[in-house]
């Protein structure tokens, strides 16, 4: 790789933009951290709950920004490029996920709750959700990140997403602002929650099943498209 | 052994990646591009694509939140 240093073709050396010296940025990540660590405490003394809440939001951030973890880029990358990488990155997320999704209503089921949370939990397949989800996927590819990608990469500063931001919570509040008129389309449409069809252990089976089916597609697939399976 | 450069600063991916895909494709071997990015999903993407492809690829980052992407057509 040194070769990109040798000479080119007119036989001038490769300009380089000089590199600015670094500030070292630990001062500013202790401070944040202090901070971060002291509101905490202030949040802890009305509710039991928000600190948590804020824990995990803030592990959430930190996680999502440092991994590059991006699901537009997984459902956009296979047609682009043909890479699945982070596809399947999110097919283990959906899988781990699924796993503490059911320890946790299996253990409310069991303590007396709802089996079902009376399904309001649940959102009904309808023409609603095939439009939005079209809409939502034309939308991220050009705003290049989903929900949380774009509010990852507005804290990392980057200035055209600020725009995607504003657009993002206009959109928001005018849809919530609708709500009433889309539910009426949804009067009609089922509402499937796989506990109920298969039972709790056959809706882990069967949702374990069609992920590793897709991810075995996602191997394939980006075996076809670019020849590796890396 | 000619190098070109490709500015791609200020968007947002996929636009780096399909761009330099484009460029690279008008490429000969053994040329040299060099992608100015600034945006952090593109800094993965970008090197991740070429690599797939077998290309060299040195990443260096010139200022906080801005990147080089040296790429050396191999094939």
């Amino acid at each position: 790789m040194s070769e990109t240093n040798s000479s080119t073709e007119t036989g001038t050396q490769r300009v380089r933009k000089p590199r600015k010296p670094k500030k070292s940025q630990i001062p500013f990540a202790l401070l944040l951290t202090a901070l971060i660590i002291a509101f905490g405490f202030y949040l802890g003394q009305g509710s039991n709950k928000l600190p948590v809440y804020w824990i995990f939001g803030i592990a959430f951030g930190y996680i999502l920004q440092r991994s590059r973890f991006c699901f537009t880029a997984a459902f956009r990358d296979p047609c682009i490029t043909g890479s699945t990488s982070v596809t399947r990155a999110v097919l283990v997320a959906a899988a781990v996920s699924s796993v503490g999704f059911v320890a946790i209503k299996y253990a409310s089921a069991m303590g007396g709750g709802d089996s079902n949370l009376n399904m309001a939990g649940v959102s009904p397949i309808g023409l609603p959700l095939m439009i939005g989800a079209v809409l939502f996927g034309i939308g991220m590819v050009i705003a290049g990140g989903c929900a949380s990608g774009t509010l990852m990469r507005v804290g990392e500063g980057f200035l055209m997403q600020m725009l995607s931001l504003v657009f993002f919570i206009a959109g928001s509040v005018w849809g919530a602002h609708d709500m009433g008129f889309w539910g009426k389309l949804n009067t009609n449409a089922p509402k499937i929650f796989l506990p109920d069809v298969f039972g709790w252990f056959g809706a882990i089976v069967v949702q374990g099943l069609i992920i590793v089916l897709l991810y075995i597609a996602a191997v394939k697939w980006q075996q076809k498209k670019m020849g590796s399976i890396e | 052994m000619a190098e070109f450069t490709l500015d791609c600063l200020g968007e947002a991916c996929p636009v780096p990646l399909m761009k330099t895909e484009k460029k690279m494709s008008e490429l000969s071997v053994g040329d040299v591009l060099v992608v100015s990015i600034d945006h952090s999903c593109a800094m993965k993407n970008v090197p991740e694509w070429a690599r797939k492809q077998g290309h060299n690829v040195e990443i260096e980052e010139v200022d906080d939140g801005e990147w080089e992407i040296v790429i050396e057509k191999a094939k």
